[in-house]
């Protein structure tokens, strides 16, 4: 399993991914000259910027690495030959989540980097009000790979299942939507204002909130850029929630994989 | 190979006939026009999914841009009354995506109380804000102003303040609640707040503002100085600005840089045809003002 995590890792890096991310990255040259034009928060902006850049490369690698690797690998026919040798199905897969889930890592550490960089710049130049809280900042940022390394494993479950990669891109893309919706479904629905809905759709509304991931929870940006304080426990379980959520789809997928009938 | 390069070569001309006039036009299209449809606050939470504190401050940003480009455009004088109930929504909406953003706080409350005269929805605005930045001293600031100076609640204006004061350890707050207490010196007041807004501010077009407003009422406090001045003398209220101006208690006529004319109203008080913004008919005066 070991060499199909370093076999994944070397494929994304020769097909210049990590390229393609530092030149997007490029765009965190820029954010401290939008977040000048702040009138009272030019650090905070600083700060809203680098993670949303985070978020969203961390995203597309998400999306586009996890719902394309397993995909490609039985478009190609690699499997074939890969699962000639004496590796188990389940192996295979969970080393292939494996090293696109330690690139998503490896890349949320690189633009971590950039990122203090640019907010100690941005505050070196208009002091905020507000004390930086690089801990929590960091906290984030790992929050953040957790979000997205959990949305490869939902990319990697659609591609058990399917024959083309609309399901895993779309599905995934879906997915993403909806599971950052869910928390504020289900307070709607367990709110008074939500008295004239039928009550199937609010069971449904519920059903759904367990099933689908909560990418709520994982969202720490407020804490991090307003030096907001962090629960442990609150994390603890978030952290919990996602080791178990992860564990759970990869079995699935797992399942699915090894009853999958290669052509 | 010819052909692709006849075909790009076409393509060019092509772009190089429409790219002035379409610059022509982007550059000329309306301002209102400019700051756009903005989908409901309900359905932006949903599809910002994480990056909503980024979508509140692009709000911001954008409600910035667009007051900043009305400003530039008529040369630092609004001609066109801006979309102000537009901007409005906007703010809240970029509120409710992130209630700590400072920047929607502070540029809601230049606009809404000066400009607009909608000072419950700046106190309203600046509360939910308070429940958020709990820190913050300005919000209590802002919001004991208002109720002070535009709504005349000198109990709540105390309240505020004494808030203030507490979050920013100052004693200038609490006493500036005190002040606040009683009605008077509103003008010499307005000028303090003013001039501390103007220090702190680093966006043009709002430090721009708040210049023009300042120096508005600095001529505004002229008048008053010479007004109590002639009532102090004469035991009667002037009749208006020239009779200060040829009594001698007036050196020079008070400008008012909105474009107006300052006039005494009956009671006494110093108003301006202007009502202290741009482009609200600066000939219009109260009936039985005279200037």
């Amino acid at each position: 399993m070991l060499s199909i995590i370093r076999i994944t890792l070397k494929g994304i890096f020769r097909d210049r991914v990590f390229q393609g991310i530092m030149a997007t990255a490029c765009a965190f040259l820029l954010i401290p000259v939008v977040a000048s034009l702040s009138m009272r928060q030019v650090t905070e902006l600083s700060l809203t910027l680098s993670l949303s850049l985070i978020s969203f490369i961390l995203l597309l690698l998400a999306v586009f690495l996890g719902g394309t690797s397993l995909w490609k690998d039985i478009e190609r026919r690699y499997t074939f030959s890969v699962l000639g040798l004496p590796l188990s199905r389940q192996s295979y897969l969970v080393g292939r989540f494996g090293g696109v889930a330690l690139f998503v890592a490896l890349t949320a550490s690189v633009l971590a980097a950039t990122a203090f960089a640019v907010v100690l710049y941005s505050s070196a130049i208009y002091p905020s009000e507000r004390p930086i809280v690089w801990s929590s900042m960091a906290i984030c940022i790992l929050f953040d790979a957790f979000k997205y390394i959990l949305l490869i494993a939902i990319a990697f479950l659609f591609s058990t299942v399917s024959t083309s990669f609309f399901l895993p891109v779309f599905g995934t893309i879906a997915t993403f939507l909806a599971g950052g919706v869910t928390q504020q479904v289900y307070e709607f629905i367990n709110s008074p204002a939500s008295k004239d809905i039928a009550p199937f759709v609010k069971e449904v509304a519920r059903l759904l909130y367990y099933v689908l991931p909560n990418f709520g929870a994982f969202d720490l940006k407020v804490n991090a850029i307003y030096g907001l304080p962090l629960q442990i426990d609150g994390l603890l379980l978030t952290f919990g929630y996602f080791v178990v959520y992860v564990g759970l789809i990869l079995s699935l997928a797992a399942a699915l994989f090894s009853r999958r009938e290669m052509r | 190979m010819f052909r692709t390069l006849s075909t790009a070569a076409i393509c060019m001309l092509l772009y190089g006939t429409l790219i002035l006039p379409f610059t022509t036009y982007l550059k000329n299209k309306p301002v209102v026009e400019k700051l756009g449809y903005v989908p409901t606050v309900n359905v932006l939470k949903s599809l910002a999914v994480d990056q909503k504190e980024l979508v509140g401050a692009s709000l911001v940003m954008k409600v910035m841009m667009y007051f900043g480009g009305l400003m530039e455009k008529t040369s630092n004088k609004v001609q066109a009354p801006p979309d102000y109930i537009s901007m409005s929504r906007l703010l809240h909406g970029a509120v409710k995506l992130d209630p700590y953003n400072m920047d929607a706080y502070y540029f809601a409350q230049s606009f809404l109380t000066w400009d607009v005269k909608q000072y419950q929805i700046a106190n309203s605005l600046l509360d939910y804000g308070m429940k958020y930045r709990s820190w913050d001293w300005y919000l209590p600031f802002f919001a004991g102003f208002n109720s002070a100076y535009f709504l005349h609640d000198y109990k709540k204006a105390a309240e505020y303040y004494q808030r203030a004061g507490e979050l920013s350890g100052q004693d200038l707050h609490k006493s500036l609640a005190g002040r606040y207490m009683q009605e008077s010196g509103q003008t010499d007041l307005a000028i303090g707040y003013l001039t501390a807004m103007a220090k702190g501010e680093r966006n043009p077009a709002m430090k721009k503002s708040y210049e023009t407003r300042l120096s508005a009422f600095k001529e505004v406090r002229r008048i008053e100085l010479a007004r109590d001045r002639f009532q102090a003398e004469r035991g009667v209220h002037p009749a208006n600005l020239a009779q200060l101006m040829s009594d001698g208690f007036l050196q020079s006529m008070p400008v008012d840089p909105y474009g107006g004319e300052f006039y005494l109203q009956p009671d006494g008080k110093v108003a301006s045809t202007s009502k202290f913004a741009f482009g609200t008919g600066v000939n219009k005066k109260n009936s039985g003002a005279t200037p």
